[in-house]
């Protein structure tokens, strides 16, 4: 079963002057249980694409199908949904909230999913001993180190238990055994059988996934290199 | 959910102190601005809102040939309630007032002296729903000698006795009255335009029909119409109505309206002779307060707007995540606005107690009663706390609209747009609220001009150190003879009416070359020396004499010119000796010209006045100059000398300063309220900049830094960081500047006697407002210049 299928896919950008082609009729699946790595130079329209993936943003052409339901022409509030009980997001800088602890920004999708604040303390305390940073529930993020405040923004994109997770370099603010840190805790997730797509840079990351999709100039040059 | 709001709400509020503080500060001080105004403009409008019945009050204008200008009084003739009811089917009822500004009742061995007892008709209670406790509406006033008192004055003439049917003494000037209780009313609230402590029934004073009698104008009417009576159509017929009783030139001289009862407190500002109108106050005051009221919280909401969209880059990255995990807009826009009106609610908390701290004060200002309690009037709480939450989405709604606009996408990205549009929305709204505040600095400096005009300028005599007594009458001569003995006392005279307000017009007649030609004007009778006492100017002719009395005038100024406009080449000396005389045609001449002087307050010009040398039946007002500097001397000698020689009135006096004071109170009040609010708006304005200017430092303190490696001063930084908020200070002031020329100058309008408008307290104000913009501009820049660059680059 596909997680996301897509084909034709175009995304233009126009200012007054110019309109420049970010993504140029792009197709690729990618199925149930994957992980899979998007690499390519800066600009070649990587993040844009990971962004329409997580939707973010619209398309200007092609269809998109997330769990085979077709979304481009899907509204804010109805892609506001479908990421909300569906897509975990994990950024490069992290992006937790300064002004909610550890508990409290892995807490937060459930409130909005509607979950019932026992229930929501148990799966929050399970992820926060999964990531083993329970004994840091209370900080506040500025209290962690990079590594530990990524290992957070993990959990919050894991803790609904979502098909999907998107990663926008995630090592990128890391150093190196952070990073690895990190890098295994996906791996880990993936193992259990959530579907990830990573934006990164780094070959050394991308020897995690299973798929390397090469991108250039807002088209795919290659998409199944098996690492 | 509301929770997690709550937490980040409160968390914020905490992390940035100063703008919590800039934001809750100036809302707190708007809404207690707000709050302290309402209460006022509450009491300004629920003036005689006990009364149910479709009341109003019958006023004229009068216009004699003689007078300066015509005047709107409020006193009739006594048959022209009678007959207006008699005469139109939509006058339902009158009553009529005849008051008497003193009383002296007495009981067994008890006296007291009321102040305040009207005479009037047995109808009073029946158009007025003023309480009886005691008697049966009715009939308490249908007798002769029948009295009602208030409960307070029952009080003081019987104690705890039942005070019904008991029987009173009083005297008038003329004879001793025979009373019998026969009511006794509440006290009279506060917020009665009619104030007095007690009825006599009218039939016990006009005996002889004297209240029928078409000529006078001595009593203040009111009517009763029905429902729907139509306003308009019933005054076109008052002329016809005048000339079926009084002649066909009669509507040459007087014109008759009628005013809605709860217009009565409010819209009388122009009416003279309106002796019982308590605490009379022009509506248009209560209106501009109410709008200040309404600009100050603006001005304070706008701070709120401007700095929560100042600040949204700070906020955009939880908007970014929140919508990446699937919040949808309008739970972000509801966060936002219940972020605001929770912090509505916080300031408003404080907003209480700090009304609830300035109210005495305020009270003690004003000398009002305003009350601020939420026992007394639960309702009240239900507006202010509506009043806040519309506060609260009025200035969050577009804040919360912006915020959760934000591309997810960008904000996580570090993106965060600094479009112009932004600030120039921002700027507009700093711009507004500085025009306001200047607007009300220059407001305040003309005010606070005009009124310290009015009361230094030369009024053309001399009011220093003198008191007035009332109601000497024939004990006058007495009196005077005993006060002159002492030292203490550099004179006394008297006069029928005291300086300070404008003097009852009659008919004079003047005889020079020609036929006799009939005026009227502003009459006083005086003691032969009140010209000297006054020091009043004489401009022709001589003083009055002891041996002139009942047979010297003098005129003022404007009545010569009025005299002598059949003799146009003639100057005043034409004048000195031709026949001069009013009711009763005896022998009497004019014998001076006095130089034209502010007998009444400088809202009116001068009047034409005739001084007639009469001290027959002796004067109503004795004026007393004292020794300036023994003044408590002096009172206690004239109180102790006024005991034994009227024994039966207490003694009471009054500075005519003080007199003079009190004409001005409501432009001493405005005064009052417009420099406070001035003030405040200044106060709630700054704040504002304040936030914004060290929100601009903030935002540009990589460019600080840059600028300073390459070799930036301090001067030059604060200069660059400063350079846009005082061009938007300057701006406002060219907007506010008209604005306020124009306001101001229909405000002088008021006034007879005002100051010219000079462009200097225009300069004055924008400078004022530009120096304390530069003083919390700088504050805030000087911080950000003198930051080592090094330290700046690297946090980035």
């Amino acid at each position: 079963m596909s997680v996301i299928n897509i084909t034709d896919l175009e995304k233009i950008y126009r200012t007054e002057e110019v309109e420049t082609v970010a993504l140029n009729k792009i197709s690729f699946e990618i199925k149930e249980g994957e992980f899979v790595a998007i690499m390519g130079p800066s600009g070649c329209g990587k993040s844009t694409l990971l962004n329409i993936l997580g939707l973010l943003d619209d398309l200007d052409g092609g269809s998109f199908k997330f769990n085979d339901v077709e979304v481009s022409g899907f509204n804010e509030r109805k892609r506001a949904d479908m990421r909300k009980h569906n897509i975990g997001f994990v950024f490069q800088s992290f992006n937790l909230i300064d002004e909610l602890t550890v508990f409290e920004n892995v807490e937060l999708p459930l409130i909005y999913t509607g979950i019932a604040t026992a229930e929501r303390k148990k799966m929050v305390d399970e992820v926060l001993d999964k990531i083993q940073i329970a004994h840091r529930r209370n900080h506040y993020p500025q209290q962690l180190s990079g590594g530990q405040q990524q290992r957070v923004a993990v959990a919050r994109a894991v803790v609904n238990k979502p098909k999907l997770i998107l990663a926008d370099e995630p090592t990128g603010n890391l150093d190196s055994r952070n990073g690895n840190d990190v890098m295994q805790l996906l791996t880990d997730l993936n193992e259990q059988g959530t579907t990830i797509i990573m934006v990164t840079h780094s070959e050394h990351d991308s020897r995690y996934t299973h798929r390397l999709i090469n991108m250039m100039d807002g088209q795919i040059v290659t998409q199944n290199i098996k690492v | 959910m509301f929770k997690n709001y709550f937490k980040i709400a409160l968390r914020n509020l905490w992390k940035n102190k100063i703008f919590s503080a800039i934001n809750i500060i100036g809302l707190s001080l708007g809404m207690t601005v707000c709050i302290i105004i309402m209460l006022f403009v509450q009491y300004e409008r629920n003036f005689d809102n006990m009364h149910q019945k479709n009341i109003y009050r019958l006023d004229e204008v009068q216009s004699w040939e003689g007078m300066v200008e015509p005047q709107e009084v409020a006193l009739s003739m006594p048959p022209m309630g009678p007959s207006l009811k008699n005469d139109f089917p939509q006058v339902k009822n009158y009553t009529r007032i005849f008051p008497l500004e003193m009383a002296g009742l007495a009981c067994n061995d008890k006296k007291v002296f009321l102040k305040n007892v009207f005479c009037t008709d047995p109808t009073f209670f029946e158009l007025f729903d003023f309480k009886l406790i005691r008697g049966d509406r009715k009939t308490v006033l249908t007798q002769p000698n029948s009295v009602v008192l208030t409960e307070e004055s029952a009080i003081k003439l019987f104690g705890t006795e039942d005070p019904l049917g008991k029987s009173v003494t009083t005297h008038n000037r003329r004879d001793t009255l025979h009373f019998t209780i026969t009511g006794i009313m509440e006290n009279i609230p506060e917020n009665s335009h009619l104030q007095f402590n007690g009825l006599y029934s009218l039939s016990s004073i006009f005996k002889h029909g004297e209240d029928k009698e078409w000529g006078s104008n001595y009593m203040v009417t009111y009517l009763e119409l029905s429902k729907n009576a139509n306003v308009k159509l019933l005054e076109s017929k008052f002329p016809a109505f005048l000339k079926k009783y009084m002649g066909n030139d009669i509507t040459k001289e007087y014109k008759l309206f009628i005013q809605p009862l709860n217009k009565i407190h409010s819209a009388s500002a122009n009416i003279t002779h309106d002796y019982h109108n308590y605490r009379k106050f022009d509506g248009t005051y209560t209106d501009i307060f109410f709008v200040i009221a309404i600009i100050v919280l603006v001005i304070a909401c706008v701070n709120f707007i401007n700095l929560s969209t100042a600040r949204s880059t700070r906020r955009s990255k939880e908007v970014g995540i929140k919508k990446a995990i699937g919040v949808s807009r309008n739970q972000i826009i509801f966060q936002f606005l219940g972020e605001s009106v929770f912090l509505s609610l916080v300031a408003m908390v404080l907003a209480i107690i700090l009304v609830q701290l300035f109210l005495p004060f305020v009270n003690d200002l004003s000398s009002y009663h305003l009350i601020f309690s939420f026992l007394d009037k639960p309702i009240l709480l239900l507006f202010v706390l509506l009043g806040t939450i519309f506060v609260g989405i009025i200035s969050g709604i577009y804040p919360a609209f912006y915020l959760s606009s934000f591309k997810p996408i960008k904000v996580l990205k570090g993106v965060t747009s600094k479009g112009k549009n932004k600030s120039f929305g921002r700027n507009t709204l700093v711009v507004g609220q500085f025009a306001s505040a200047t607007f009300l600095i220059i407001a305040t400096i003309f005010v606070v001009q005009q009124l310290s005009f009015i009361r230094n300028k030369d009024t053309g005599f001399n009011r220093d150190h003198v008191l007035i007594i009332s109601g000497a009458y024939k004990n006058y001569q007495k009196l005077k003879n005993a006060l002159e003995e002492s030292p203490l006392i550099k004179g006394v005279t008297g006069s029928s009416q005291k300086l300070g307000n404008n003097f009852h017009q009659d008919g004079i007649n003047f005889k020079g070359t020609g036929p006799v030609r009939n005026y009227a004007s502003s009459c006083v009778w005086v003691d032969d020396d009140f010209i000297s006492l006054y020091k009043i100017k004489i401009v022709a002719g001589k003083n009055f004499t002891e041996e002139g009395n009942g047979r010297e005038y003098m005129v003022n100024e404007s009545l010569a010119n009025e005299l002598l406009k059949d003799e146009p080449k003639k100057s005043y000396e034409f004048l000195i000796g031709k026949r001069f005389w009013g009711n009763e045609d005896t022998l009497s001449t004019i014998v001076g010209v006095v130089k034209d002087f502010n007998f009444n307050s400088l809202h009116s010009k001068i009047e034409t006045l005739s001084l007639g040398n009469n001290k027959k039946g002796g004067f109503h007002d004795v004026s007393v100059k004292i020794d300036g500097a023994k003044t408590k001397e002096a009172i206690d000698f004239i109180g102790s000398t006024y005991k034994t020689i009227i024994p039966n009135f207490p003694f009471e006096y009054q500075f005519l300063d003080e007199h003079f004071e009190q004409l001005y109170e409501a432009d001493t009040k405005v005064s009052k309220v417009v420099t406070s609010l001035a003030i405040i708006a200044i106060i709630i304005a700054c704040l504002g900049l304040l936030g914004l200017a060290s929100y601009s430092a903030e935002n540009r303190i990589k460019e600080i830094g840059i600028r300073k490696v390459l070799g930036a001063t301090i001067t030059n930084v604060m200069s660059l960081l400063s350079k846009d908020f005082l061009k938007l200070v300057l701006l406002a002031n060219i907007i506010s500047w008209p604005i306020a020329w124009f306001a101001i100058n229909k405000w002088l309008q008021n006034y007879a006697y005002r100051i010219d408008m000079s462009i200097w307290v225009f300069i004055l104000a924008g400078f004022t407002s530009l120096l304390i913009a530069i003083i919390a501009v700088s504050s805030q820049t000087f911080k950000a210049a003198i930051i080592n660059p090094v330290k700046n680059l690297r946090t980035e």
